[in-house]
């Protein structure tokens, strides 16, 4: 039985000391990306291009398979992201990150918005996990 | 439901948890960090935290190897947002670095 309710979108900004132009070639240029992000990286850099990622983890990788949406250098770049791993909670194409760089003096003003990440763990034999984690965030507040 | 608040009540069940937080342990690594309880508990114990979807198994030839599920009782979107919190300093940190380093290189030129 699978049960998804999605969140509310995940926001994070970031003010770099570097240009739109420099941030930007990091979504977009495996050898970068490989600097922050990930352990391995395959990218065709154009609208329903590839993105995928491995991200190493105990117990082996995690191959993050995603596809370009928009690529507007230097100023905004959108990719799907979800994992083929069968315990991975998140399929591929099942999310969506946006990022959008804003020039910032002689720095940048990042901002990333992930989309559609559900509510909690997909698949559970009994059902009602999401209700389980509704219900003890209230016991929690 | 209430499995998987049963799952986490047990103290047993929560030291199993944080025994295989940072790395996979087997079912054997796992019951020989427990004098007292019998391997068929320990069994017991890790179906149960399965159920509740708080760990994850992998096979590797004959072996099982058991680890808790990274997302655990916080969810998907704490995980990722803490992910994101952790790479996000680090893409800041070599962007920085790749911006001098081509002031540097454009010093040179000069």
């Amino acid at each position: 039985m699978t049960e998804a309710v999605t969140t509310e979108p995940i926001v994070r900004e970031v003010r770099i000391e570097a240009r739109p132009e420099t941030v930007f070639e990091f979504f977009t240029d495996p050898a970068k990306l490989t600097r922050w992000l990930c352990a391995a990286a395959t990218v065709d850099p154009r609208p329903g291009g590839v993105c995928h990622q491995t991200h190493e983890a105990e117990g082996g990788p995690y191959h993050m398979r995603g596809e370009f949406v928009e690529v507007a250098p230097p100023t905004r770049v959108v990719f799907t992201w979800g994992f083929t791993n069968p315990d991975a909670s998140v399929a591929p194409g099942a999310s969506t990150v946006e990022v959008t760089l804003e020039p910032d003096g002689a720095g940048t003003l990042l901002r990333l918005v992930h989309r559609d990440l559900p509510e909690a763990a997909i698949e559970s034999h009994t059902g009602g996990w999401t209700r389980l984690l509704a219900e003890l965030a209230e016991v929690a507040r | 439901m209430q499995q998987a608040v049963e799952a986490i009540a047990d103290p047993r069940r929560r030291e199993i948890l944080r025994l295989v937080r940072a790395r996979e342990l087997t079912a054997g690594a796992i019951a020989s960090h427990f004098a007292d309880v019998s391997r068929p508990a320990i069994s017991q114990h890790l179906r149960v935290l399965r159920e509740a979807g708080l760990l994850s198994e992998r096979r590797e030839g004959t072996r099982r190897l058991y680890r808790a599920r990274p997302e655990g009782l916080g969810g998907v979107r704490e995980f990722v947002a803490q992910l994101w919190d952790e790479r996000l300093d680090a893409l800041r940190i070599e962007a920085e670095r790749e911006e001098r380093k081509r002031e540097n290189d454009r010093g040179r030129d000069n």
